[in-house]
């Protein structure tokens, strides 16, 4: 059901209110709706048309304009390294969230990012779950999504799942080759993509069919089709109201008006940086600091991926139009003893505008940006960069970061502020990072495009850390909130770590292993 | 869907001059719905369209209510895939000749007709995320004839409403491609005696009309021809000093 006021959700008993319809909250819904139980989705963005295949775009400002577009409307306000910058995230705010824009590559983390490891320790001792207990939750999720692609050939646990790769672009045929000629393992990505007839390549846009993956297509839609859940648009979760029975029920506020929508239980999924908000903005005499916050853990052990974006020059034989989109390979995620990630094909060119946008960034947290001029200066070089780019395949590399407590999000209701720090360990891993990434590309050309380490703030996580320990964690292994009897998360916000991969897979499996709990919860 | 042809078109003021032509081109290759005030000169027109692909639809383009009505019309037939804005009037009158009324009346039929019929067409191309919008166009804005001001001003408002249009949807539906076409100086009512043949210029209308390409979004053609944007002195140098190819204006 499309739901467009309180008065059309009132007369229902709803079993699960689910907080934000990303990959988290979509794939959870649909696992419960599926199961019988009476879901409601609730989305701050819009429900927009289901034909658009808006990109996501840095460079639009307008908040309406962004809201229509189901972009996050505000600007986040970024503390990096002592460094206050305001910025548009990647971050989306619509049915499918962040998911509609995303490149679509769905990949499994290692053992050892779950696991405690004979040589590779741990840095939290381990998740709560362990990587063979996630196993069937990350085969059932690749089979929800569609995952098509090659198995890492350095990996030794089966993918059952994978649906054989869909055939590579000739050009991704020959950078693999030119890859492999320098000692490396590539692979075809694992991608959401099921390219059905018409397949637009949505990578960086929305899908306008059921054929890109996400947290609306394998998620809320298929939930709404069990004719068990329904769907409110516009309708933003205000703060969680502490019940006498030790659960929570839902404020939100939809067209000016402000309710309470009771449900036997509550699923938290609006993001990692806007879940610990939420839990903040709940303070009351139960719960002074908000929900979840006995331990002062709310929002804290923020993460990110450190992108490390390079352009690869194949040379003449190998040259081909086109970006290479399908291609990763893992021989750099674990090296000398350290946690470092997966290097991964852009799936986009590099041009004139994104090389703008990146040279602007770079001058806005330079001293230049006091430099009147200097902006518009990077016109120059850009175009420039461009001409020179013209062949160049951009890969990046996902730098794993570590939990800190004092990387966090801040109890700010005003809009999403966090804290950030690079610790010195990061950099150190990111030295490594870029040293094994040059040397693994000897012989062929290859420039970094990122100088300064540039958290990626598409791919936030851990700031609801999941443990077993009450005074070290804010979940507790099955994906409740201690201390409250029906409040459930099912974003990146639970991850302990944030692995050498793309958080997307993780988030699936973890959310259909939730669902299973809130169904025996019941 | 990827086929105009799957749906009908939408012509105004089909009822004479370049509108009736289009339609009739139109007609050969798809359904057409013709708008006009007049049934008896719409009447006329399907005389000259394929047999059984023209639709007369009494329309004033000016008034929002029969718009509306027009469009209902038209989608018990088919779904809208394609629309030509092409209505519009031309009274010669002196400033000091003009009420605010009657200036403003031209507004409500050349700008005000584009932005009703467009807003009602987007209803259908919004679902599919597919579909074609030619709004006929002058230079009428650049350089005002004497005698002209409400037309100058309200065809200049529509040209910038095709930008402003494309500001709001082309990111989101590219499949929706939308671009002014000027038909140049006809022998019509509206245009002068020693004109081209409308039926020569529809040839040209109907063809872009129904080349259906994401890249025609934004562009401007001039009878046969696409007038590539103007290019400032620096930009052309910048241009050359980057060894970018001149943009190559495409034809019919």
């Amino acid at each position: 059901m499309i739901a467009n006021s309180f008065a059309d959700i009132e007369d229902t008993r709803w079993d699960a209110i689910i907080i934000g319809t990303g990959i988290g909250g979509g794939v959870a819904g649909r696992a419960l709706a599926e199961a019988g139980m009476k879901v409601l989705f609730v989305e701050k963005g819009r429900a927009g048309f289901r034909a658009e295949e808006t990109p996501l775009d840095p460079g639009l400002i307008d908040p309406v304009a962004r809201e229509v577009r189901g972009f996050w409307p505000d600007r986040i306000r970024a503390n990096v390294n002592g460094t206050e910058q305001e910025v548009f995230a990647p971050l989306g705010a619509g049915i499918g969230g962040s998911s509609v824009f995303y490149a679509a590559t769905l990949e499994r983390p290692e053992r050892h990012d779950l696991d405690e490891v004979p040589g590779r320790p741990h840095p939290t001792g381990g998740w709560p779950v362990a990587f063979d207990e996630m196993l069937p939750w990350f085969d059932a999720a690749q089979r929800l999504f569609h995952i098509h692609g090659e198995s890492d050939p350095l990996c030794d646990t089966p993918s059952p799942e994978l649906a054989p790769p869909h055939p590579p672009s000739s050009g991704d045929a020959r950078i693999m080759d030119v890859l492999r000629r320098n000692g490396l393992h590539p692979y075809l990505l694992h991608s959401a993509l099921r390219r059905l007839p018409g397949c637009r390549d949505c990578l960086g846009h929305k899908c306008p069919m059921p054929c890109k993956m996400d947290g609306r297509s394998a998620g809320v839609e298929p939930a709404l089709a069990t004719g068990n859940a329904a769907r409110l648009t516009g309708c933003t979760v205000t703060r969680l109201i502490r019940q006498a029975d030790g659960g929570v029920t839902v404020e939100a506020r939809l067209a000016g008006e402000t309710r309470a929508i009771w449900a036997r239980h509550v699923v938290l999924a609006a993001g990692a940086l806007n879940s610990p908000r939420l839990l903040m903005a709940s303070r009351s005499a139960a719960d002074p600091d908000g929900i979840g916050n006995g331990a002062g853990l709310v929002g804290r052990n923020l993460m990110f991926h450190l992108n490390e974006i390079f352009a690869l020059w194949p040379g003449k034989a190998a040259g081909f139009a086109g970006p290479t989109k399908s291609v990763g390979f893992r021989d750099l995620y674990f090296a000398d003893g350290q946690r470092l990630g997966m290097v991964q094909a852009m799936g986009v060119d590099v041009g004139y505008g994104e090389i703008v946008h990146h040279l602007r960034g770079r001058v806005g947290r330079s001293w230049l940006r006091h430099v009147p001029g200097a902006r518009d200066a990077t016109r120059i070089p850009a175009a420039i960069g461009a001409k020179l780019m013209g062949t160049a395949k951009v890969f990046v590399g996902l730098l794993e970061d570590l939990p800190y407590a004092e990387n966090r999000v801040l109890p700010e209701d005003a809009g999403i502020a966090l804290d950030y720090r690079t610790a010195p360990e990061l950099l150190a891993r990111r030295k490594a990072f870029r040293r094994h990434i040059r040397r693994a590309f000897r012989g062929t050309r290859t420039a970094f495009l990122t100088q300064e380490p540039e958290p990626n703030f598409g791919h936030p996580c851990g700031t609801l850390r999941m443990g077993v320990d009450v005074g070290k964690s804010v979940v507790n292994s099955a994906g409740r909130v201690h201390g409250v009897t029906n409040l459930w998360v099912t974003d990146a916000s639970v991850f302990p770590t944030s692995m050498g991969v793309n958080p997307s897979l993780t988030i699936a499996a973890n959310a259909l292993r939730v669902a299973a709990e809130i169904r025996r919860a019941r | 869907m990827n086929d105009l042809k799957d749906g009908i078109a939408v012509v105004t003021g089909a009822g004479g001059g370049l509108g009736r032509a289009l339609a009739v081109t139109l007609s050969r290759t798809m359904p057409v719905a013709g708008f006009g005030r007049d049934m008896a000169a719409l009447q006329e027109t399907r005389a000259s369209a394929e047999p059984g692909r023209f639709h007369p639809v009494v329309v004033d383009v000016s008034d929002f209510n029969s718009v509306a009505q027009g469009f209902d019309v038209v989608r018990t037939i088919s779904h809208v895939t394609l629309l030509v804005n092409n209505a519009a009037i031309y009274p010669r009158r002196d400033f000091t000749e003009e009420t605010a009324e009657s200036f403003m009346a031209v507004v409500g039929t050349n700008l005000g007709g584009t932005v009703a019929c467009t807003r009602a067409a987007l209803d259908d191309m919004v679902k599919t995320g597919f579909g074609r919008i030619l709004n006929v166009a002058t230079f009428a804005d650049i350089a005002p004839l004497p005698a002209s001001s409400a037309y100058s001003v309200s065809k200049g408002a529509a040209r910038i409403f095709t930008r402003a249009l494309i500001a709001d949807i082309g990111d989101r539906f590219p499949g929706i491609v939308v671009n002014d076409w000027m038909p140049g100086m006809l022998a019509t009512r509206m245009g002068i005696a020693d004109g081209l043949a409308p039926g020569e210029a529809a040839t040209w209308g109907a063809q872009l009309a129904l080349w259906h390409d994401v890249s025609l979004t934004g562009t401007t053609w001039e009878m046969d021809r696409e007038i590539p944007p103007p290019r400032s002195l620096k930009r052309r140098i910048g241009d050359r000093v980057l060894m970018k190819p001149k943009p190559q204006a495409r034809r019919l």
